[in-house]
């Protein structure tokens, strides 16, 4: 797979605050990669200095194995922070001033405005917009150039559920098209239920980084109960893939190696003649592992 | 010039700018109609304001002190792409940031270009109504002063164009603008000898539209050392030069 950005090294100090440390990363082509770490984790700085508007303070980073330049910028559809338009001209009006800065074509305007659900709006003034219709304009701009990759700061922020979903659905039929999208948010939820790939950041500094299904789904927690505990226990003992078991009153709380899932474990305790009463697979609560991986 | 273009759409439906353009022409209609009886040294102009040739001196000093009012219209037009946030998003969709100042640019050329367009209009307008002399030759003999009226304008609006970017807010942009032009400028002057001063940026500005009746004054009191409208051309354009880069500088330094 090609890369689309890569990030090498990169930091930014403001005095002697570090927003961004040493940051190291690549996203590849097709993928959603999903930027995710609390308020204040260096999100919107990172996705700033790619996007050309803060400088670096060290570190090096290039699209599509190139540096940055008007080329790259119009392969690039981007909205970093708020919506930024001229509050005094129409939503059309808007996209004009920004077809003419992208060199897009301006029949794509009222295409890209039916799109995202503005097509009845689009001689409506910006300043009349609610804060819905305002992030979907920013969406149509940035979608505007038909570009291979959308980069999103918190899309979804200060939305209602309804305008959430119908942005998220926006997104996965975007990247659908083979699309690569870089997605900052600070809601776990929203990564998990979007992206391919995750970056977790906290104070500036790489966390981990790798597949949604590796970060954030692994460690599945099983819950069983038989009617006879002991024999459970010894087979628990035995078992390669078993990474954890705690015994809790009458039931057995059981983490799993990566790769395995309740149906291994189901199968082996079968084959030892343990008949489980109960087998409950439960998920940790994705805020609980969220929270896990920005403390440690 | 596509950059012109869109900067055309921005401000097309833009109200603000429209009244600020609308003022400055209203103000300079009101005074040139009333300047009949403005005292300049102590004299009633009366008819003599709109003589051919003498008139583009006058018109032009008249003009001057309007550049004010342009340096502000530009002050508002930049800040306003700080405070709607348009800039960076512009600077993120494919503008370059000497493309950022060259749009600012060209709409201060276009600007001077109007406002040069609608002095030389005053002029013939008065001129051909009340001038006594009204051939061809004195009509346009010194209507060269109307050109360094022009590479004023734009080098005023330069230096507007500046102190937006730098302080990036209207209201503190135009007290700066305001506060170095009027006050902090004619502080140093003070303080300099004229040999000196002469080249500083005020005041080669100021000589492109000299005081009309300069000579008497100069009788009167000692003499103002300045340079003629032609050499303060060379350094306006060179200050003009200067106020680019070092936006251009300002935008390369600093985060958007």
């Amino acid at each position: 797979m090609a890369i689309v950005l890569s990030i090498d090294n990169l930091s930014k100090k403001y005095g002697s605050l570090t927003a961004v440390d040493q940051l190291t990363l690549q996203v590849e082509e097709g993928s959603v990669y999903g930027l995710l770490g609390p308020n204040g984790s260096g999100k919107t700085t990172t996705l700033g200095m790619v996007l050309d508007v803060i400088r670096p303070s060290s570190g090096s980073f290039s699209w599509f194995g190139e540096g940055i330049s008007k080329a790259t910028k119009h392969r690039i559809g981007a909205l970093l922070e708020t919506p930024n338009f001229y509050p005094y001209l129409t939503a059309k009006r808007n996209l004009q001033v920004i077809a003419d800065i992208k060199g897009a074509d301006h029949h794509n305007i009222n295409k890209t405005l039916d799109l995202v659900g503005l097509a009845t709006r689009s001689n409506t003034t910006f300043k009349g917009f609610s804060l819905g219709m305002k992030q979907r304009l920013a969406l149509a701009a940035a979608l505007l150039n038909d570009p291979e990759v959308l980069v999103l700061d918190e899309p979804t922020n200060g939305l209602d559920p309804q305008g959430i979903a119908e942005v998220r659905d926006l997104i996965l039929r975007i990247a659908d098209q083979g699309k690569t999208i870089i997605l900052a948010s600070h809601l776990l939820d929203e990564v998990e239920k979007v992206c391919t790939h995750v970056a977790v950041l906290r104070t500036g500094k790489l966390v981990t980084n790798g597949p949604v299904g590796n970060i954030l789904s692994a460690k599945e927690q099983l819950i069983v109960s038989a009617d006879e505990l002991a024999p459970v226990l010894q087979l628990l003992e035995r078992l390669p893939y078993v990474a954890q078991f705690n015994q809790e009153k009458d039931y057995v709380i059981i983490t799993l190696q990566e790769g395995y899932s309740s149906t291994d474990l189901n199968r082996d305790m079968f084959a030892q003649g343990i008949v489980l009463s109960q087998l409950v697979a439960r998920r940790k609560s994705l805020e609980k592992q969220f929270l896990e991986i920005i403390k440690s | 010039m596509n950059l012109l273009r869109t900067e055309f759409r921005k401000i097309a439906p833009y109200r603000t700018f429209w009244v600020i353009l609308g003022i400055y022409v209203l103000l300079m209609l009101l005074i040139l109609y009333s300047s009949t009886s403005v005292e300049i040294n102590g004299k009633a102009l009366g008819n003599e304001t709109y003589q051919f040739p003498g008139l583009w001196m006058r018109l032009t000093y008249i003009a001057h002190f309007f550049n004010l009012l342009l340096g502000i219209l530009v002050i508002v037009l930049v800040t306003d792409e700080y405070s709607y946030r348009t800039i960076r998003q512009q600077v993120i969709d494919g503008l370059s940031r000497a493309e950022v100042v060259l749009s600012k640019f060209y709409m201060v050329v276009t600007l001077a270009v109007f406002s040069t367009v609608f002095l030389l209009a005053l002029g013939l307008y008065f001129g051909l109504l009340y001038s006594s002399d009204k051939s061809i030759n004195s009509m346009f003999s010194q209507v060269d002063y109307l050109s360094y009226y022009f590479v004023q304008a734009v080098a005023y609006m330069s230096l507007a164009m500046f102190f937006a970017f730098l302080i990036r807010k209207s209201g503190l942009a135009i007290i700066a603008f305001i506060a170095y032009t009027k006050i902090i400028e004619p502080l140093i002057h003070f303080k300099l000898p004229d040999t000196l001063d002469k080249y500083f940026p005020m005041k080669a500005l100021d000589s492109l539209t000299p005081m009309p009746g300069q000579e008497i004054f100069d009788q009167l009191t000692s003499p103002v050392e300045q340079l003629s409208p032609a050499w303060a051309a060379l350094p306006s354009l060179l200050y003009i030069g200067l106020f680019l880069l070092l936006t251009y500088l300002l935008l390369k330094i600093r985060d958007l």
